[in-house]
């Protein structure tokens, strides 16, 4: 290395004194500031650093608030368990007797959605108390451990042991009194196996299924027409003709997922397929399933022994009939007649009253007209329904005498449900040990001493057997969240059983009945065990039990108005009626959510109210309260005028009016009429009770989310024609598109010719849609899937009264038709996400704009609410959240004022609850306050396909992508996909005749906004006029019909 | 023999009671420097009530959200934008007397147009209020401003007409400033040389920008304010036109019609000349200024009222025989099942009854000379003008296209009104401020339309004209 030294100057190169002095002082002159001062300890150099920190360190500091996040990850992750993707569990809904096979979507641990199980004899399909039955894991209102009547009320009891000692001394000091087990409808297999191991115990234990809404009178109708106490399969997909006196078959009765997607495969007219089965609904107010009949006839409540007595006369059957003077009703009834004997054997005729007689004529007729074995099987009974309201009341009667010492009620709330709730209570007096399983401090749980509450059914193990033959199972998806105990351990323990708790037990039951741990994992893993397609058999028909059954039926009442009960398609009998997302559900029929009221026909409203203005009524939730009085019972409700009702009749709703203990969603949404169900000695009847009426000076309103009842001649708006039509004609739907936009290009040229903007190629995935209005029955599933999937805000009765609802998909209910006997059509309703729409382009900051693939999008944190896109909005669905539903505003707290001042219900705050927040999708924003939010195809899912198809390496296809809707829908009316797929479904159902591409059109298509939702349209099988399918076949139209051209 | 007359008698005077210049400045200024009148502080003191109430019902509505009004889920605009597009109207009489009656020379604007442009200011502050009020999200109301960011390649949305109306009435609000201001610079150099508190004289010295009244700062003023006229112009017809494209341009019938921009330029043309007649009938009775906003005045603007009444008019019954003759069957039920009819068909027939039928009247020439009968109409037109946007709005949104979402009966709530009575109270406020302060009629400008000089030469030629013509020549000869 060279040593080679290189200088600047001499200083530095003689290194003088001078020069050291000189480079280490740099400022030859005295600077006139402090340098290098060790004393201060702030340096000068340092100031800006400081001053940043500082400033960055109070920024922070004062502006973002950073919450501590406990979050803890898995020390050691389990195999399945990937954070962020969700599994699915085969599981089962069971609601009383209400059975669904489902899977549970697992997101990191928490169950958050449930889809049908596809293996299971639902096929698939859930109802809207299946989809929202998630929620109710999460309610706040269940109880939380085991409790104790001390005093009066209740305490928390330290354990189970606890108690299973308190309440065994007590059942053994019972002595030769009964032990009643009073539950709903048990339909498992094991759990009965637990029951008969308790009652092999103690021997004078009595099982007493006791079911809310009853159908004993069919049970024992076919007791004594087929000597079968129980009752038959229905297959209303081998049924031609089907006709139903009051059945609610595809809304409330029995079965309806499995009866909706059985009576939709005889609903899917194609040009190329024009079979349908024709409907005839005769009933008293207007039932969801009497939307989707071809032909409806009303009825006098009472009258219905009448009608069914002429049709049977009319079949042939030797009865003689009392005349019918309602003309229109009578040509019903001949042309059911008709039907129904030409039909073969494939016609079912069914019927939703709880009269044995009644019950008894039908069978008559179904058996007259062959449907025995053909639409009927008796070889597979289903056990949706088991109770016998004579055992109840045989129950009561001993409970009265002061033979029952112990009642453990499990899923049964008589004290809500029974009608009198005085001699119940008087009953329950003489009773000693009174236990509870319910999960909530119900009605009846109220009267009990002990509270056990058992898990929900997404904590535990468990079975069912809906079906002779059937199994479904039951796997915990999540830990109990609470202390609770299956009713099942609760008896083990009690009858000393060998098995520790029900699990244990429950694993050895299935492992012994199927032959090993290999086929019980398996039947676990497919949740359901179903047997090899079992025959459909017939039963003969006793046709002695007919002639009492004639000589049983009541001749029609007399007074002026008669009382139907019935169930809310949403809330049903009531067990749900705490889950706000079935609250919020609005009836299909009258469009209402979180209240009964009375429905009473325009021919009463006329007599009640001579003044009423109809255009005003309409505009105002708040409606006229009118009086009931049953006897000397009596309740207070509004009334709704919906056309369709027949005059004399009057129908209210049961599931409302529960007690504040069962939630804050229940509390205060309606008023209990089950008090005024009506016991004929044999059955508890809920039809035709007579009823007297009074006016009240009251109001109360009614939050509804549609007003307005027809559609008038908007016949862009849905589209509808009858089969007799459709056959001669299978473009008369094409035609009336054509007529609409001849003079823009037509329907090849529309695209192009409606606007005077170019047209842009639409390459990669296009996403569209397809609804079918056939096969939509208005059952609401697909709604309440949708507020689960995307966290649609629950805005409480209030706000919907202030048409504040959030939801993203809605079913509009059009009547039409004769005023008063009218028809009505579903149409499902979601953002139609318009290629061009006029949403879009009135946004001043761009926060909602146009994908590549199709997708109309919303920016949250873009949009700044000025709600211009919800006015440009021709289809009305973008929702603005106009409080802050969610608690997570920028403005702290500023939900308990408006709560307090009665505009928010308790039950919006409810769903913040941390316990109920535990069902929000993780994988959707939940929105703030301020900003418009609307259906978005579930892009989520549309991700979560695509992102699969390309791990795979393989093109997108439909099952790679379902939205929630589409899964829900039991029917599957709904059909997504890939419209530039040429092998998806969307594309074939648009496109194919054979698919129903001669039905299908687009709401308010000539507005040119290009929507991407397709729809199909409604085809009745009649005669009458249906839609304005008689103008379609004019050669032109009148002056007077506007095409509605922009 | 005729007189040698040589004045036309057809005219009225633009200022009457034969003031001197000196007597203008004395007249006009007294209000400024007097102290206020007990008559002022109750107005003063009730318009800051209303705009306290106005900034409480706001902060009700921004912390608990737009839900506090009644607004809902098909009905998304109602008072608010309603309010909007009736203060914006309002503003139109103003630039319409300082910038079309200028380049038109028409002399008799230079009574009201101080006091005009003010309202204008005034009433476009409280419009500009609820656009940005109504959002979900006000605090973020910043993301419409179309400037460089950090927020990735976002940019405003230059298709939405409420973008466009940013833009018209930022720049319409801009413009009416500086011509305001402009043309009170002379005007407050007379105060200021006049002042004699401490305050005062800083106060408008400051604010006269060093005004000497040198003939150069007269001519650039001169320029200016035609420069000034002739930016305004355009905005008096643009600014309502593009806020008629805020309903124009949407699909929703009833507001999808070509011929909103016309109408609603009359139609502001018509509320602004009622709210600055209701304006000046005040004022010129509390400063007492009958002399220089005169009857005549009030007739000429009766006279706009009128025309452009007849015009709104017109536009209605235009929109309603489009509605029969096309072939949208929507524009047909909103017309003439849901509008003239149904539940707020009460406020269709109010909007007719006081915007067509009431201003009619006005073909009376007694009555356009009225006083209090102008008084009244001001108010009444400025009601059937407030009512002509709500039913635009509202009876438009309440029964579009699906019936399905047909709405429930919209009524405002407390704090919706409370909004809008806060609107007046800022309206108010400023206005009784401005006229405390400002001098209310252009001391400047209606001197030059005094004609002084000419009145005192009348005054010396009127024994000469009472001469004959040969007395005349005899006495000129001599």
């Amino acid at each position: 290395m060279s040593k080679k030294k290189y200088w600047q100057s001499f200083g530095e190169l003689n290194n003088t004194q001078q020069f050291q002095d000189n480079s280490a002082n740099e400022f030859k002159e005295e600077l006139p500031f402090e340098f290098g001062d060790s004393s201060s300890k702030t340096p000068r150099r340092d100031f800006l650093k400081y001053l940043g920190f500082s400033t960055a360190a109070a920024t922070l500091a004062a502006s973002c608030e950073m919450p501590v996040k406990k979050s803890i990850p898995f020390l050691n992750k389990p195999a399945d368990i990937v954070p962020g993707v969700a599994n699915y569990y085969a599981t089962s809904f069971v609601l009383d007797g209400d059975v669904v096979p489902v899977l549970a979507k697992v997101r990191d641990g928490r169950p958050i959605k449930i889809e049908g199980n596809e293996l299971g004899f639902t096929k698939g399909g859930t109802s809207q108390r299946v989809q929202a039955s998630v929620l109710s894991l999460y309610d706040t209102a269940r109880l939380r451990f085991p409790m104790e009547k001390v005093g009066g009320s209740f305490k928390e009891a330290p354990t189970y042991e606890a108690l299973d000692n308190k309440i065994k001394a007590a059942l053994k000091d019972l002595g030769s009194k009964k032990i009643a087990i009073l539950t709903s409808t048990l339909n498992s297999p094991s759990v009965a196996a637990v029951v008969d191991q308790f009652k092999a115990k103690y021997s004078f234990a009595q099982h007493v299924n006791y079911d809310a809404v009853s159908y004993s009178g069919l049970i024992q109708a076919n007791d004594a027409s087929y000597a079968i106490k129980g009752i038959p399969s229905y297959h209303f997909d081998n049924a031609n003709v089907i006709v139903s006196f009051g059945a609610d078959f595809l809304g409330s009765w029995l079965s309806p997922v499995e009866f909706a997607k059985q009576y939709a495969s005889k609903r899917k007219v194609t040009s190329t397929n024009t079979v349908m089965s024709r409907h005839f609904q005769f009933e008293s107010m207007y039932s969801m399933t009497g939307a989707s009949a071809d032909e409806r006839f009303t009825h006098r409540p009472s009258e219905l022994g009448v009608v069914l007595l002429n049709l049977y006369a009319r079949l042939g059957g030797t009865v003689s009939a009392p005349a019918i003077s309602d003309a229109r009703l009578k040509s019903g009834i001949d042309a059911a007649a008709t039907e129904l004997k030409n039909a073969g054997g494939n016609a079912l005729v069914v019927c939703g009253s709880n009269d044995v007689n009644i019950q008894i004529l039908v069978n008559a007729i179904n058996t007259i007209i062959g449907a025995n074995g053909k639409t009927i099987n008796y070889g597979t009974l289903v056990n949706y329904r088991k109770g016998i309201d004579a055992e109840f009341e045989q129950l009561l009667a001993d409970m009265s005498a002061g033979n029952v010492g112990a009642v453990l009620v499990y899923g049964a709330n008589p004290f809500y449900t029974y009608a009198d709730t005085k001699k119940l209570s008087e009953a329950w007096k003489k009773v000693t040990v009174s236990v509870s399983f319910n999960d909530a401090e119900d009605e009846t749980a109220e009267q009990c001493q002990y509270l056990l509450p058992a898990p929900h059914f997404l904590e535990i193990w468990g079975d069912a057997e809906p079906k002779t033959g059937y199994t479904t199972f039951i796997q915990p998806t999540i830990h109990p969240l609470f202390k609770t105990r299956a009713f099942g351990t609760s008896l083990l323990k009690w009858s000393d059983s060998s098995d520790a708790d029900y699990e244990t037990y429950y694993k050895s039951y299935w492992t012994n009945k199927l032959g090993g741990q290999t086929a019980f994992d398996q039947a676990l893993r497919d949740g359901v065990i179903n047997p090899p397609a079992p025959a459909v058999a017939g039963a003969t028909f006793n046709s002695a039990a007919l002639s009492t059954a004639v000589a049983g039926i009541k001749a029609p009442g007399n007074s002026a108005y008669e009382l139907v009960v019935y169930q809310k398609v949403s809330i049903g009998d009531g067990k749900m009626a705490n889950n706000p997302w079935l609250q919020e559900m609005p009836d299909p029929i009258t469009r209402a959510s979180w209240d009964n009221y009375a429905v009473i026909s325009t021919a009463a409203a006329k007599e009640f109210f001579p003044d009423l203005n109809m255009d005003q009524y309409e505009v105002e939730p708040p409606k006229p309260v009118i009086k009931l009085k049953v006897g000397n019972k009596e309740v207070e409700l509004p009334v709704l005028i919906i056309p369709g009702t027949q005059k004399n009749t009057i129908a209210v709703a049961v599931g409302y009016g529960r007690s504040e203990k069962v939630g804050l969603a229940a509390k205060g949404a309606g008023k209990n009429v089950y008090h005024l169900v009506a016991n004929n000695g044999r059955n508890y009847d809920y039809n035709g009770i007579a009823v007297s009426v009074e006016k009240t000076a009251n109001q109360y309103p009614i939050a509804q989310m549609q007003t307005h009842a027809s559609y008038g001649d908007r016949h862009e708006v849905v589209k509808e024609t009858s089969l007799p039509i459709f056959k001669k004609d299978p473009k008369v739907i094409i035609n009336e598109r054509l007529a609409e936009l001849k003079d823009y290009g037509g329907l090849e040229n529309f695209e192009a010719e409606g606007t005077i903007y170019p047209v842009f190629d639409k390459p990669g995935i296009k996403w569209g849609m397809n609804i079918d209005l056939n096969t939509c029955n208005g059952c609401g599933a697909c709604v309440v899937a949708c507020s689960a999937e995307n966290n649609v805000s629950v805005v409480g009765k209030n706000q919907v009264g202030k048409y504040h609802d959030m939801h993203w998909l809605r079913i509009d209910r059009y009547f039409s038709g004769d005023p008063e006997n009218p028809d009505v059509v579903f149409q499902p309703m979601l953002c139609q996400h318009c290629d061009n729409a006029p949403c879009e382009n009135v946004c001043p900051v761009a926060a909602t704009n146009h994908s590549s693939e199709g997708l109309n999008q919303m920016t949250y944190n873009r949009c700044i609410g000025t709600r211009y896109c919800a006015n440009n909005c021709p289809y009305k669905v973008r929702r603005f959240n106009w409080h802050d539903w969610n608690g997570a505003d920028s403005f702290k707290d500023n939900q308990k004022a408006i709560v307090e001042s009665g505009r928010l219900n308790e039950v919006t705050v409810q769903m913040n609850d941390e316990l109920t927040r535990m069902v929000l999708n993780p994988d959707v924003t939940v929105r703030s306050r301020g900003v418009i939010e609307k259906c978005s195809f579930c892009v989520q899912r549309l991700q979560e396909g695509k992102l699969n198809a390309k791990k795979d390496s393989r093109p997108l296809i439909d099952s790679d992508v379902k939205t929630a809707c589409q899964q829900a829908c039991p029917t599957n009316a709904i059909v997504f996909g890939n419209v530039n797929d040429k092998e998806s479904v969307i594309r074939k159902v648009r496109t194919k005749e054979e698919e129903g591409s001669q039905r299908t059109f687009y709401v308010l298509e000539q507005i040119h906004v290009l929507p991407n939702v397709s729809y199909m349209a409604k085809v009745r099988n009649t005669e009458r006029t249906v839609g304005n399918h008689e103008e379609a076949h004019e050669e032109a139209h009148t002056e007077k019909e506007k095409a509605g051209h922009h | 023999m005729a007189l040698l007359k040589y004045e036309s008698q057809v005219r009225e005077p633009l200022v009457n009671g034969d003031k001197t210049y000196q007597q203008v400045t004395e007249d006009i200024c007294r209000p400024v420097e007097a102290a206020p009148s007990r008559l002022w502080w109750i107005g003063f003191i009730i318009s800051v009530a209303l705009l306290i109430f106005g900034a409480v019902s706001l902060y009700v509505e921004v912390v608990y959200g737009t839900g506090m009004w009644n607004l809902n889920k098909t009905i998304g605009w109602g008072w608010d934008i309603t309010n909007f597009v009736w203060w914006v109207g309002i503003g139109h009489a103003g630039t319409l007397i300082s910038a079309i009656l200028l380049l038109f020379r028409q002399g008799w604007r230079t009574g009201v147009n101080r006091a005009a442009e003010a309202m204008t200011i005034f009433a476009v502050m409280c419009a500009g209020q609820f656009p940005v009020w109504h959002m979900g999200r006000v605090w973020m109301a910043f993301f419409v401003l179309p400037y460089p960011n950090s927020r990735g390649p976002l940019w405003v949305n230059f298709n939405s007409p409420l973008l466009w109306d940013v833009f018209a009435i930022s720049t319409y609000f801009t413009v009416s400033l500086l011509f305001w201001y402009s043309g009170l610079i002379p005007d407050l150099a007379t105060l200021r040389d006049r002042a004699k508190k401490k305050w005062a004289k800083k106060f408008y010295g400051v604010s006269a920008f060093g005004w000497t009244g040198s003939t150069k700062h007269w001519q650039r003023h001169e320029s200016l304010s035609l420069v000034l006229a002739g930016l305004s112009t355009p905005l008096v017809l643009s600014v309502h036109t593009i806020v008629s494209f805020d309903f124009a341009t949407s699909v929703i019938p009833g507001w999808h019609t070509t011929i909103f921009p016309p109408y609603f330029v009359a139609g502001a043309i018509f509320s602004g000349f009622a709210m600055v007649q209701t304006l000046m009938l005040v004022l010129r009775k509390v400063y007492a200024l009958e002399d220089y906003i005169t009857v005549s005045h009030i007739e000429n603007m009766n006279k706009v009222i009128v025309l452009t009444g007849s015009i709104v008019g017109c536009a209605y019954l235009t929109e309603l025989f489009m509605a029969w003759y096309g072939a949208s069957k929507y524009e047909y039920d909103v017309f003439f099942k849901y509008r003239i009819a149904g539940p707020y068909g009460w406020s269709y027939w109010l909007m007719m009854t006081c915007n067509v039928i009431t201003p009619q009247l006005f073909w009376s020439k007694k009555l356009r000379r009225n006083i209090a009968f102008t008084f009244l109409m001001s108010i009444v037109v400025n009601v059937g003008m407030w009512f002509e946007r709500f039913v635009i709005i509202v009876s438009s949104l309440y029964r579009d296209y699906l019936p399905s979402s047909w709405s429930v009966y919209y009524r405002p709530t407390i704090w919706e009104v409370g909004f809008y009575l806060g609107s007046f109270g800022l309206f108010f406020t400023c206005f009784f401020l401005f006229s405390k302060y400002f001098p209310v009629i252009a001391i400047a400008e209606i001197k030059h339309v005094l004609k002084r000089s000419g009145e005192s030469y009348k005054d010396k030629m009127d024994s000469i004209e009472k001469q004959t013509v040969d007395e005349f020549a005899h006495d000129a000869h001599h």
